[in-house]
């Protein structure tokens, strides 16, 4: 593949939609940055959806824009060629064979027949293309989607919820493919609903609620809060006497130590002779963190 | 407007396997229109009915041929044109359509040229199996095959082209009622049963100058101008009424589907 001469830029601007009384999105406002893969997170019916499509020019804005490099979708010439887009894996006709799908697809694009065979390799397909699509598993749907999108070879790619219905094994292979991409100075937006799905993948972020911007930021700046021990102990009531100086609660029949790392509770609790049946680094934070942050811009407890 | 676009939306026809089912619909309705067209034709049929003309006649000849093709294909034409716009938004592929060529009032007009292509195709076919059903049938009957009779084979052209045009009424249909089955459904129901009996009812009452207007009696005046159970349009001026039928659906089309979102 041949890396693309310059970086392209996503830029939504003020973007809002009105479906009749509905406002799915609302004064929408990021950018997107190339050579990176960012993650364009939210939860189900967040806009993420709408806004991808207000993008690729197949729903019109109420007012605002998003654009690449400053133009819209509609205006690009050979736009299969300048961004490629997976949208929600369903977009084939059961009837139609892989194959078949990305020929249609080539012929009304210009692009020259090889690029559809050379796709079908690349994804993994090659071996089911003349199957028709209706008899597809949802990972191998995910993988024609890719296919297509990555058809005119362009700069930008924009992939919703790519993970969705991809195995363990998919999944790895999908996080090494944005990697190589993002490598190759693309521009690279990945939407999901689940930001551990992406967490491994994602260099920047950008987060909605509502169809409103809650955070766009480095992956790193997403602030996890302070790191939790959890520890599981018969005699609970001596375990906190040695745990005066951090703020403990218990959960689920275990003391959850804030602020502390396991070897110090061990430590604490070996001091003070208090017998230890669980001691373990509470579970990476960041998924609580971003239901945290999406739910409270819902007015919602998580 | 390019010949590739017009090459990827026949792909998407030929892609599929409904379109060789429709054509097999085609021959073998159009097989029983015309064997039964030309057994029937100059018996009394009863019921006080008008006797139809005989086989001796080119009029009985062109409705043999150029009537039956008509009659036994445009429907299935008509169901190609409108699955090949449901079908769009059955499986969501409008979505990957407009993403190669954002200028939707492009994909729309080579949709409809394939169509026509198709159709026309269909027509084709249609005449081949008249011309050798309908003359079996005729030579059993000891007549004339007929082949050279008046104005046949401009009937038969005129056929073959109206065949086509009925996909366009097809695909301005599919644009207006997008639930695939809703749309088929309404639509042979209308063409089969709702627009003969007013055919029937309107006539019998001696209103002929209503129901020559309507699509199916303006394309029979195309095809097989000349007598019949109804007082005709002039061949001419069917085809043009049955053009603007074709040009009002495929621009009731074109405007809906340019401007709907595609979500």
């Amino acid at each position: 593949m041949r890396p693309p001469a310059a970086g392209h830029r996503i830029d939504v601007t003020g973007l809002t939609k009105h479906f009749g009384e509905v406002t799915a999105l609302d004064d929408l406002t990021f950018s997107v940055r190339p050579g990176v893969v960012t993650g364009f997170l939210g939860p189900n019916g967040a806009g993420k959806t709408t806004t991808l499509r207000c993008l690729l020019g197949l729903v019109a804005p109420t007012s605002g824009s998003a654009t690449v490099d400053g133009r819209l979708y509609r205006d690009l010439e050979n736009p299969l060629s300048q961004v490629g887009a997976a949208l929600e894996a369903s977009s084939f006709h059961p009837g139609r064979s892989a194959r078949a799908h990305l020929q249609v697809m080539a012929l009304a694009a210009g692009l020259p027949r090889s690029r559809v065979d050379l796709l079908l390799g690349q994804v993994g397909l090659a071996e089911f293309a003349d199957r028709r699509v209706g008899g597809y598993s949802l990972g191998m749907r995910q993988r024609l989607a890719l296919a297509q999108a990555l058809l005119g070879d362009p700069p930008v790619l924009v992939l919703d919820e790519p993970a969705n219905g991809l195995d363990p094994a998919g999944i790895a292979w999908l996080r090494h493919f944005l990697r190589t991409l993002a490598g190759e100075g693309r521009t690279v937006l990945v939407s999901s609903h689940v930001l551990s799905e992406v967490q491994q993948t994602v260099d920047d972020i950008v987060v909605i609620a509502r169809g409103r911007l809650v955070r766009q930021g480095s992956l790193a700046s997403l602030d996890a809060g302070p790191a939790a021990v959890l520890v599981r102990t018969p005699t609970p009531d001596l375990l906190r006497e040695a745990l005066t100086e951090y703020a403990v609660q218990e959960v689920d029949g275990r003391l959850r130590v804030e602020g502390s790392t396991p070897a110090e509770v061990g430590h604490l609790a070996y001091t003070r002779g208090v017998e230890l049946h669980e001691l373990s680094a509470e579970a990476s934070d960041l998924e609580k963190v971003f239901l945290t942050m999406t739910a409270d811009s819902e007015g919602e407890v998580a | 407007m390019s010949a590739a676009l017009v090459r990827s939306e026949l792909r998407k026809i030929t892609s599929t396997r409904l379109w060789w089912g429709l054509l097999i619909g085609v021959v073998i309705y159009t097989a029983i229109q015309s064997g039964a067209n030309a057994a029937l034709a100059g018996q009394d049929p009863g019921a006080g009915q008008p006797r139809t003309p005989a086989l001796d006649t080119a009029q009985a000849i062109r409705t043999v041929y150029a009537g039956s093709a008509f009659q036994g294909a445009y429907i299935f034409a008509m169901i190609l044109g409108i699955t090949g716009m449901t079908g769009e938004y059955r499986y969501q592929t409008l979505t990957p359509t407009f993403l190669a060529t954002p200028r939707r009032p492009r994909v729309v007009v080579a949709k409809m040229l394939a169509h026509l292509v198709v159709g026309i195709g269909y027509g084709m076919a249609a005449v081949l199996g008249a011309l050798v059903v309908g003359g079996v049938v005729i030579a059993v009957r000891g007549f004339d095959l007929g082949y050279g009779a008046d104005r046949l084979w401009a009937s038969i052209g005129l056929a073959v082209l109206a065949v086509g045009l009925w996909t366009l009424l097809g695909i301005g249909i599919g644009t207006l009622i997008r639930n695939q089955v809703a749309a088929v459904l309404v639509a042979v129901f209308v063409t089969f049963l709702v627009e003969p009996l007013a055919t029937f009812i309107l006539s019998a009452n001696d209103l002929d100058s209503i129901v020559q207007w309507l699509p199916t009696n303006a394309s029979t005046a195309l095809t097989s101008p000349g007598g019949g159970f109804v007082d005709y349009l002039a061949w001419w001026v069917g085809g043009l009424v049955l053009l603007g039928y074709a040009a009002l659906l495929a621009g009731v089309g074109m405007l809906l589907s340019t401007r709907r979102d595609v979500t």
